[in-house]
């Protein structure tokens, strides 16, 4: 299946890019499970004709050297999900979007880069309502798109939580979430 | 060390989010329902400790299994459930739920009689007699049978001809299209021969089992999922992949066989597919080659069933069906119609059942279609009982939107 | 001074052994005064495995404490039956073991020295304990099975200053002791401190009874005397579920984290042993090294922990008594600690009990006990080792669940678990009561609001000890904001329900904090979220 844009996270930032990029005319499919798909509105995208995969994730994904080629996903199998440009707003810990484990800190879904502080004893405060720096933490990007081993890869930008210094447990992150999302937008809709 | 958490259908990995709470259409319903999040991983817990921690409110779990599609830690809540009501539920089942879920057994007897069950089953003092005695609710439309069944009609007008195609596949039919509505059967195998693949039957096809899995008798359900599984190896051995065309019983054959009955079937999982699945593939990749109907219009409002919800392919069947030009295709918001199965048919579940599907009723009041296009034959008793509303598969709907010659032309 | 201020007996200390001395000592008709500066077991008494010793540990060094273990584990079945579970134990041989010379041979001796200490042992297959306990790690070539179970101490610790109350006890909680009321040579009472309201209080007793633990330390030396005393600090971790349901311990000599306990709806692996400086003891955390050497260690004993869910790691401190025989105070005395200062140390009117472990805590108040009544002239012999502690009436879930009417709902087969046959005290009137407040581990409103009225309960981290409210794997994230409510209205303060909130929240957290990954990470983002927030999500109740 083939189209421009593909949305991987149907969150509040995956849902503004996509609404927004399939109303200016761009044949857009959302890749969207759990939570997200209960707090944000999908009308209006699928009004406008967009695609919406719900209930499905993306887990793997072709890279051919600073290109993503295509996705798959958990319920369609060998179906690849082909798209010119990606939009990756997956959101943070909770819904998958960044992981650890005793030793890291890691993107599971890509493998992208991700900026963070390796003294694990700088991620909690003490204090429960003090800010966290864990909540701190996102996937590097240079000019709007992720970064896979340092290098740059140009179809695919991050936009929500994903990114570092973002996080709705730590202060209304709303603003920055929608700003994030069409700012991913604006750069596609401008190639 | 650490790196991912394990544990007997992801329990443990459930954050307490409550999400599956909201898309509960029983919990909605039913107050004596504890909910998937406290039944299935958090119940889990506690049965671990000690077994009387079971609950028997259990079943009232339709296994819709939408809180496994809304879970975002991957929690497969509804076989949590399914499994402790295996493990700790009722062992006996009653008579009821016995011949209610015999659909091999209580098929060919009711086929044999089906002028005169079909017409006594329709009587309202007959229906009120089993309302009282075996506690099937006399409300209830309850499904025709057919006298001829489909493998019969099969071996005696179609089977000759299969082997002439140049591809061939196995159609697992269910018990649905054998029993109750063999023109799916006849139309499944019209198509298929237009887009020039034979038709062949499985050496020994048994029902999926889900039915009896619900009710507890799980002893013939692992017998029942055994041969099946022999039948599509031996079907798979033989260069022939296997197409399905019930949601449930595909949903069955896939995930509960390994993941309840603990029947393997790994080897053949691949093999298996949905006949939207099968036929949108084939068709987006330019091996088959449709020849749509000149002024084929029809306005169809399309329900996603539980389990393909599930499945996560009802993609295929949308995308399949707006390839037909003059299809006027409404996606329903997507709501249980609340019979699941057996379910709707206990008295003990009328009610509820009736509660969960009004939403889905209402919307396809609201949209007023020509019909509902769904896979599932048990959504199509009750949208059709409750709704008024035709309800043709899939299938039938491109028996009838292809133009069957000039498609057996182009794929020959 | 007015009569009610004076008691026969005072005792310093609300865990485990001060709790089971007032009861030795109310039931034998003494007037107790029980005082204890936080909550009840809130030090070494709360901070341990739950591991109820069958004393197969110390057969082969110290067989000593293995018969006095198997005697108290036997008593303890009796009379704290709804607080003891019968998991059975396995001691298991890994092949490394058999090659550091912890073989066949050892294995053989140390069934020998459990049978000769009164310790039922016998030796299985790897087949038959895999299929005795199937998280086993496969690879073992040997087992022992021996009569570990494990027990709630707090639940233990809650029916021991309940029964003792019943017998006209009086228990102060949040009350700190300040310092010894003394009249030359002899220790006549305590002045003390309720940390609340900052309200001071002096009472007085012929006797003084230290049990406080580690505390002891410091509570000796106002008194005059030195009691060598050595912090020693011991990580462990709980595990989101019950890996195990039998004991698993290693046969060998004792190491670290080689004890792997089920309890209620959890299992914890334990323990580590570091000496740490006093001023560390009432605020400990878990250093990632200790939370690796016990994966590392736990793994030996079930593979499956390498991908179990870790909710949080604690620490608690072991009081290490100076055995009094070595001047230089670096021998460490293994068995009970039971001094009377007057022949000791010259100072009369004080006692301290301290040494021995959780297991043998009832013995312990006995020598205490024995020795109070013996200064106060009374000759009244102990009954603790022949009567039931309230609740233990019948302890079987199974049976508990039966005095209900109709089915009994989740919560109150939780609750039956619990507060076995207390749980007819519980009022499950109104449909208000019987929903849940903790879903994870199935405590009902009527539970917290019985907690209040009749087990002493300040704020939610007490609450916690006696009806398991946020211990489950979301810890508190779904109940706290309910919980603390519910608590703050019980207790008649409802402008307290935030700060309630806040202080089990932090301490929820630091628990969280040593083990933040994995689905633990996940789960510290979503109570972030939860708390920070109003409507974290359109939903409108979470």
């Amino acid at each position: 299946m083939k189209f421009d844009v593909l949305i991987i996270g149907g969150g509040l930032a995956g849902m503004t890019a996509a609404t927004k990029l399939q109303s200016e005319g761009l044949r857009c499919a959302v890749v969207a499970e759990g939570l997200s798909l209960h707090n944000v509105s999908r009308r209006e995208f699928c009004a406008a004709g967009g695609t919406l995969l719900a209930g499905d994730k993306v887990v793997s994904g072709r890279f051919s050297g600073d290109r993503l080629i295509s996705v798959r996903t958990e319920k369609l199998g060998d179906v690849d999900l082909e798209a010119d440009n990606y939009i990756l707003a997956t959101g943070k810990y909770f819904s998958g979007g960044l992981a650890a484990d005793m030793d890291r800190l890691y993107e599971p879904l890509f493998g992208l880069d991700v900026e963070y502080d390796e003294d694990r004893s700088k991620w909690f405060d003490a204090s429960f309502s003090a800010p966290q720096k864990f909540l701190e933490f996102g996937v590097k990007v240079q000019d709007g798109r992720a970064l896979k081993d340092g290098v740059q890869i140009v179809n695919l930008y991050p936009a929500g939580e994903i990114l570092a210094g973002i996080s709705s447990a730590q202060g209304d992150a709303r603003e920055s979430v929608i700003n994030s999302a069409i700012e991913a937008a604006a750069a596609i809709g401008r190639k | 060390m650490q790196e991912n958490s394990i544990s007997a259908n992801n329990f443990e990995q459930c954050q307490k989010c409550s999400l599956c709470e909201t898309v509960c259409p029983v919990m909605a319903n039913n107050p004596k329902y504890p909910g998937p999040k406290r039944s299935g991983p958090d119940g889990e817990r506690y049965r671990l400790k000690n077994g009387i921690f079971f609950e028997d409110a259990l079943k009232y779990c339709l296994n819709c299994k939408r809180c496994e599609v809304a879970c975002p830690s991957g929690v497969r809540i509804a076989d949590l459930i399914q499994q402790a009501r295996i493990d700790f539920g009722r062992k006996a089942p009653k008579l009821r739920d016995m011949m209610l879920a015999s659909t091999d057994q209580m098929g060919p007897i009711a086929g044999a009689f089906a002028p005169i069950v079909n017409f006594s089953l329709g009587l309202a003092p007959v229906k009120g007699l089993m309302d009282i005695t075996i506690g099937v609710d006399r409300h209830r439309t309850l499904p025709k049978y057919s006298s001829e069944t489909f493998v019969h009609w099969y071996r005696k007008n179609a089977e000759a001809s299969q082997a002439a195609y140049k591809k061939q596949i196995s159609y697992y039919h269910g018990c649905y299209a054998n029993y109750n509505y063999p023109q799916l059967g006849k139309d499944f195998v019209a198509v298929m021969n237009a887009f020039g693949i034979g038709v062949q039957l499985l050496e020994n096809e048994r029902c999926c089992g889900v039915a009896k899995i619900a009710n507890g008798m799980i002893a013939a359900a692992t017998k029942d999922a055994k041969t099946n599984v022999e039948a599509f190896r031996k079907s798979v051995r033989q260069g022939r992949d296997i197409v399905t065309v019930s949601t449930t019983c595909t949903m069955t054959l896939l995930e509960e066989y390994p993941e309840l009955l603990k029947v393997d079937n790994a080897d053949v999982k691949d093999h298996i597919s949905l006949v939207e699945q099968f036929l949108y593939k084939g068709i987006a990749s330019g091996e088959l080659k449709p020849v749509w109907k000149e002024g084929f219009r029809a306005r169809a409002a399309y329900h996603c069933p539980c389990h393909q919800e599930r499945l996560g392919w009802g993609i295929f069947t949308i995308e399949l069906l707006r390839m037909i030009p003059g299809m006027e295709l409404i996606e329903l918001e997507s709501n249980c119609c609340g019979i699941a199965g057996t379910y709707g048919f206990k008295k003990e579940n009328y009610k509820v059942s009736q509660a969960i599907g009004k939403p889905l009723f209402d919307s396809i009041a609201a949209v007023a279609p020509d019909y509902v296009a769904c896979e599932c034959e048990t959504c199509k008793w009750q949208i059709e009982m409750s709704a008024g509303v035709p309800v043709k598969n899939p299938v039938s709907i491109l028996a009838e939107a292809l133009d069957l010659e000039k498609t057996a032309e182009l794929n020959r | 001074m007015p009569a009610n201020n004076e008691f026969d007996v005072i005792i310093i200390g609300g865990g485990i052994t001060g709790a089971g001395t007032a009861r030795d000592c109310a039931m034998r008709g003494l007037k107790v005064l029980l005082v204890e500066r936080r909550d009840i077991a809130t030090g070494a008494s709360g901070r341990n495995h739950g591991l109820l010793h069958s004393g197969a540990r110390y057969a082969v060094k110290d067989s000593e404490s293995a018969e006095e273990c198997i005697k108290e584990n036997k008593i303890l079945r009796r009379i704290a039956a709804h607080c003891v579970e019968d998991t059975g134990g396995l001691f298991i041989t890994l092949p490394e073991d058999a090659d550091s010379g912890y073989g066949f041979d050892y294995q053989a001796k140390f069934l020998e020295a459990c049978n000769n200490a009164g310790i039922e042992a016998r030796a299985i297959s790897p087949r038959e304990a895999i299929q005795m306990e199937p998280s086993v790690n496969p690879r073992l070539i040997g087992a022992v099975v021996v009569p570990d179970g494990s027990v709630d101490p707090f639940r233990l610790t809650c029916a021991n200053v309940t029964d003792a109350v019943l017998h006209g006890a009086k228990v102060l909680l949040y009350t700190e002791f300040v310092d010894f009321i003394k009249e030359a040579d002899t220790i006549v009472g305590v002045k003390l401190l309720d940390t609340r309201t900052g309200q001071t209080s002096e009472y007085r007793a012929p006797v003084t009874v230290n049990a406080a633990g580690i505390w002891g330390h410091g509570i000796a030396a106002k008194a005059g005397v030195q009691v060598g005393m050595y912090p020693a600090k011991g990580a462990l971790l709980v595990f989101g579920h019950r890996v195990n349901n039998v004991v698993i311990n290693r046969c060998r000599k004792s190491a670290d984290g080689d004890i792997l306990v089920p309890g209620d709806s959890v299992t914890i692996i334990g323990t580590t042993s570091t000496k740490v400086p006093f001023e560390e003891c009432d605020n400990m955390e878990v250093t990632p090294d200790e939370v690796r050497l016990l994966l590392r260690e736990g793994c030996a004993l079930c593979p499956a922990l390498a991908h179990t869910r870790i909710l949080r790691a604690y620490a608690g401190v072991r009081p290490l008594v100076a055995s009094d025989d070595d001047p230089t105070g670096r021998s460490i005395s293994r068995g009970i600690v039971c001094l009377d200062h007057e022949t000791r140390d010259g100072v009369k009117g004080f006692v301290t009990i301290t040494g021995g472990k959780l297991m043998t805590y009832r013995l312990m108040a006995e020598q205490a006990t024995d020795l109070v009544c013996r200064k106060l002239g009374v000759n009244k012999a102990c009954s603790t080792a022949q009567t039931p502690l309230p609740g233990s009436m019948d302890g079987r879930i199974e049976n508990v669940s039966k005095c209900f009417e109709g089915k009994p709902s989740a919560g109150q087969k939780g609750a039956a678990g619990r507060q076995g046959d207390l749980v007819t005290r519980i009022r499950f009137d109104s449909d208000a009561d019987r929903q849940l407040v903790c879903e994870c581990e199935n405590v009902t409103l009527a539970e917290i609001k019985y907690a209040v009225r009749e087990l002493g309960v300040s704020n939610l981290e007490d609450l916690r000890r006696r009806t398991r409210v946020g211990m489950g794997t979301c810890q508190g994230t779904l109940c706290i904001r309910k919980a603390a409510k519910a608590l703050a209205e019980a207790l008649g303060k409802p402008e307290l329900a935030e700060k309630l909130a806040a202080d089990y929240l932090n301490e929820r957290w630091k628990g969280m904090r040593a083990v933040g990954w994995g689905d633990t990470l996940r789960e510290m983002e979503f109570m972030q979220r939860v708390y920070k927030f109003e409507k974290p999500y359109s939903y409108d109740e979470v």
